[in-house]
């Protein structure tokens, strides 16, 4: 029984078997963490900190990513290990359901406690623990060396968050945001650490898949 | 004890068979998947999997369509609803009978 339940869970690995999910999650990281830079130190008026500006560059860079990976699913992936088409989630799915309830208090937490002036450094401090949560049961579940990967990014958001303000304030030096420099600091490091490691992980990832799978014949159907 | 020979001697013998029941499981948790990938997961030869898809397709628990990827042949395979039921009983009946 146990033998089925793990055979259900293989096609979901099998989306990152190339490494090309991480080296997307990665790469769209490292590109919010550059917009989040250049919204930080430019002028408040200029075209970084206008409203269109993060739309389209995150379409660009997202569309970018998206559309080169399904490039490499197409030429590498698909003619060496086989296609997959995953099942679309239905509309009103339990998963659908609890992830947008949860999106939803989130915004609604976040408003009432700028509104009330809370103070959200500590708590937005240990976000890159959030963020090695998600890379451990998104990547690492299903291949065992990538838990160091994991291990790296929880120690590595624990050691941002306990950074005294005079080690990351100048990070947020001349910063045209409102929130406070360590806030703004903490943030910025933590998708640095998450982009690049997850980035990294997903390069090797891949590097390995090609040389996995050099010479497979390309006409088994 | 009797109610779990009950519900060993009624399970489904066509996904009961170890490499189909590789097939059916793998199938059963995406939309469709090629014979390329079947081969790979499963590790079984072309033929013994040829084999087993047939005997699927017989039952009409597997729907097979032949297509082309760019100039290369590609074999797309995806549980039918008979096939997703069939299935879920046979998970049904080996939960109860384990």
């Amino acid at each position: 029984m146990e033998r089925i339940e793990r055979l259900l869970e293989k096609p979901r690995a099998y989306n990152n078997v190339d490494g090309v999910g991480e080296l997307s999650t990665g790469l769209m990281t490292l590109g919010f963490a550059f917009l989040q830079w250049m919204q930080v130190h430019t002028p408040g008026h200029s075209a970084w900190n206008s409203h269109y500006a993060m739309w389209i560059f995150l379409a660009v860079v997202g569309g970018a990513i998206h559309y080169g990976a399904k490039a490499i699913k197409e030429r590498i992936t698909y003619p060496r290990t086989g296609f997959v088409e995953y099942q679309k989630p239905a509309a009103g799915s339990q998963l659908m359901a609890a992830g947008m309830g949860a999106a939803v208090a989130s915004a609604i937490a976040l408003f009432v406690a700028v509104r009330s002036r809370m103070d959200l450094t500590t708590p937005l401090s240990f976000m890159g623990l959030v963020l090695a949560a998600f890379y451990a049961h998104g990547f690492a579940r299903t291949v065992p060396w990538k838990w160091a990967v994991s291990g790296v990014l929880a120690v590595g958001s624990i050691a941002i968050a306990v950074l005294p303000l005079t080690l990351v304030g100048p990070l947020a030096r001349g910063s045209s945001v409102s929130f406070p420099p360590k806030i703004v600091a903490v943030l910025w490091l933590n998708f640095m650490l998450f982009g690049t490691a997850v980035a990294i992980s997903g390069g090797i990832s891949f590097w390995l898949y090609l040389r996995r799978t050099r010479g497979l014949a390309r006409d088994t159907q | 004890m009797k109610e779990q020979i009950r519900h060993i001697a009624g399970l489904d013998r066509v996904i009961h068979e170890p490499g189909r029941l590789m097939v059916v499981a793998l199938l059963f948790a995406v939309e469709r998947a090629d014979f390329l990938y079947l081969l790979n997961e499963t590790g079984l030869n072309k033929g013994t999997l040829s084999s087993h898809l047939s005997r699927l397709e017989e039952e009409g628990y597997i729907q097979v369509e032949k297509t082309y990827r760019g100039k290369v042949p590609q074999t797309l395979l995806r549980l039918t609803d008979s096939g997703r039921k069939a299935f879920e009983q046979y998970r049904k009946k080996m939960k109860a009978a384990l």
